[in-house]
């Protein structure tokens, strides 16, 4: 008989625990206090801009549209590495703006048919909100002396590489990599080329997105990362491991651009992406990129800021004919058919 | 059986329990306990302010919500299935069964993908339906479909076995005493069934709670819309946020624990009642 109220015992007790989980789960959907749905914008980005903008643009943004609208405005958005946010606008996602690290992954938006026009060339600088110049992270000491991206090639330094397949970041780097070598004096392309394969031979991880490799890297792996210097500068109180930066002596400057997708945008959310997109430009918005380390469009929010270190030789893409002709003869053409083959036959 | 017996045979089974405590260790209790060590570092408070935020609790309550719901369908579907599986006879039935089972080995990334392809705006279906302003990707729909589409062999696979196993006397017995085809399956099936059903509908609710694959591609992983829990996690451990993926994850495991603790009383429940009735 014990037994039997024992486990009567316990079956009140699990019944009322499920009744409390549901309860708890169902609270929100039940018309308690509830106020009317506010009007949403949809933004997807890529990976290290997801900090900026959830912390400081959108409820920036939020408060200025109640401001002069008195509407409730909520702002959702969806972060992950620039290729595979890009790759989820391709299968449809309906975003209505979409931050990417590279305008190549605007490119193939448009190629696949999601943008209908270069729409990001109309905006305010090209569509281009800010920047950030690639540097290498390494543990604190800089206990392999590295220096430059030539140093990356020694044997024995393990890199940590985000993935060119799904991350901007990835692109960015190879361009700073291969850049790097070309912009010394009386070097060719081969030299480019060398550099590369030194390097990826010495790559022992690859990580979805540039924040996803600065995870890999703050858990301890690898010796060397080569990541925005935003990503430094605005999470310098995440991760255990203790770095420092090491700023190359030529690197490049990454340029991330946004772009509203007009074809999901429902005509009574026109004034809304509209009023988005001008507000990015704004000093305000500027001045919040800055605060997290990234740089702004307009030198003078730049200028004689400290946290900001110094790169002799900033180059950009544009200095290798755009995105286009970088992807075709460089990513393409060097890195994915020359270099890869070679480690990887 | 006295207790001298008893105590001996608990003393003779230390061994490999001990050894298998010793190999779980490093496979599954470790690992698992890193999870509530890591959540737990800062505190409990930490670990509450890394919990009481809108997305971690929204894509809780969506993942139990989500489950409910996969459960709930695949309650109905997944016991029509087995039934048609178990007590009809048509041709091309075997293999049948053996496309139902599919979900189990292709890996969960695939039936997203291959949702997409079908529903998705530029799939099959989803190419004809999305001129005409109808969405079932990256929506709630979406998700459950996933969820459905994952967990639909575990609910057959609970009951199927019970059905086969249930002599068909019974059932001839109660038609033989004027018993409709409802009536049989009400009085004399269902009650079988019960405890298969149960603990199937609480392994689809099990597995749809920790699903990331299929839901992955299927949901646009919008915050505070269609992020599980299990998505949640991922991105917040891509970001970096360690506390706050911990504390989904440490909520997930206590979850499942109490889960398939009930899966586990259910299926003896069902057992020891299968013996009274032998």
């Amino acid at each position: 008989m014990v037994h039997k109220h024992g486990s009567l015992a316990l079956s009140l007790g699990t019944a009322l625990l499920g009744a409390a989980v549901v309860l708890w789960t169902i609270w929100p959907l039940l018309p308690v206090g509830r106020s009317t749905r506010p009007r949403t914008l949809l933004v997807y980005g890529f990976a290290i801009v997801e900090k900026t903008l959830t912390r400081s643009i959108f409820p920036a943004f939020q408060k200025k549209w109640k401001d002069r609208t008195g509407e409730e405005l909520e702002v959702i958005g969806s972060f992950g590495g620039s290729g595979t946010i890009t790759n989820q606008l391709i299968m449809g996602v309906p975003a209505e703006l979409a931050i990417l690290s590279t305008e190549l992954d605007l490119l193939r938006l448009r190629q696949a048919g999601v943008l209908q026009t270069e729409a990001w060339k109309e905006l305010p600088h090209q569509g281009i909100v800010n920047r950030t110049p690639f540097v290498i992270l390494v543990g604190r000491g800089n206990p392999k002396g590295i220096r430059e991206f030539a140093d990356l090639a020694r044997p024995g330094v393990r890199i940590v590489h985000p993935d060119p397949l799904t991350s901007g970041a990835a692109n960015w780097a190879i361009m700073a990599e291969y850049g790097a070598a070309l912009r010394r004096p009386g070097a060719s392309s081969a030299d480019g080329q060398a550099l590369l394969l030194g390097i990826w031979r010495n790559v022992v991880s690859q990580a979805g997105s540039g924040r996803a490799a600065r995870t890999q890297f703050d858990n301890g792996f690898g010796d060397v990362l080569i990541t925005y210097e935003q990503d430094i500068l605005g999470n310098s109180e995440t991760g255990s491991r203790p770095f420092e930066i090491v700023y190359p002596r030529s690197t490049i400057s990454s340029e991330h651009t946004v772009v509203a997708i007009n074809k999901h945008i429902r005509p009574g959310q026109r004034e809304l992406v509209r009023a988005f997109l001008d507000f990015l430009w704004s000093d305000e918005a500027q001045r919040l990129f800055v605060k997290d380390g990234f740089r702004s469009v307009e030198d003078r929010f730049n200028r004689g800021n400290p946290k900001f270190g110094t790169v002799p030789d900033l180059f950009l893409i544009h200095d290798f004919g755009g995105w286009l002709e970088a992807k075709k003869n460089i990513i393409d053409g060097i890195w994915k058919d020359k270099v890869l083959r070679e480690i990887r036959p | 059986m006295n207790s001298k017996e008893t105590k001996e045979r608990e003393r003779s089974s230390l061994l490999p329990a001990g050894f298998l405590v010793l190999v779980m260790l490093p496979l599954m209790l470790l690992p698992l306990a890193a999870v509530f060590l890591f959540a737990l570092e800062e505190g409990p408070r930490m670990f509450l302010a890394a919990l009481v935020t809108r997305d971690a609790l929204f894509s809780l309550r969506f993942s139990l919500i989500i489950a409910f719901l996969t459960a709930a369908i695949n309650l109905v579907l997944g016991t029509f299935a087995a039934f048609v599986l178990s007590k009809t006879r048509f041709p091309g039935r075997h293999q049948l069964g053996i496309i139902l089972n599919l979900p189990v080995a292709i890996p969960t990334v695939v039936v997203g993908t291959s949702l997409l392809l079908l529903w998705g705006p530029i799939g099959i279906i989803g190419k004809m339906l999305d001129p005409l302003g109808i969405q079932p990707m990256f929506t709630v729909f979406g998700v459950l479909l996933a969820h459905i589409f994952v967990t639909f062999p575990y609910m057959v696979g609970a009951v199927k076995p019970v059905l086969d196993d249930l002599p068909i006397t019974y059932e001839e017995a109660a038609i033989t005493m004027g018993a409709t085809r409802w009536q049989t399956f009400y009085h004399v099936v269902f009650p079988a069934l019960r405890g298969g059903m149960i603990t199937g509908a609480l392994l689809a609710f099990a597995h749809s709670l920790g699903e990331f694959g299929a839901t992955v591609m299927v949901s646009g992983n919008l915050r505070l819309r269609t992020q599980t829990a299990p998505l949640y996690i991922f991105s917040q451990f891509e970001s970096g946020n360690l506390a706050a993926a911990n504390s989904v994850a440490a909520i997930l495991a206590v979850l499942s624990f109490v889960l398939f603790s009930l899966i586990l009383y259910w299926t003896a429940q069902s057992g020891s009642r299968k013996v009274r009735q032998g």
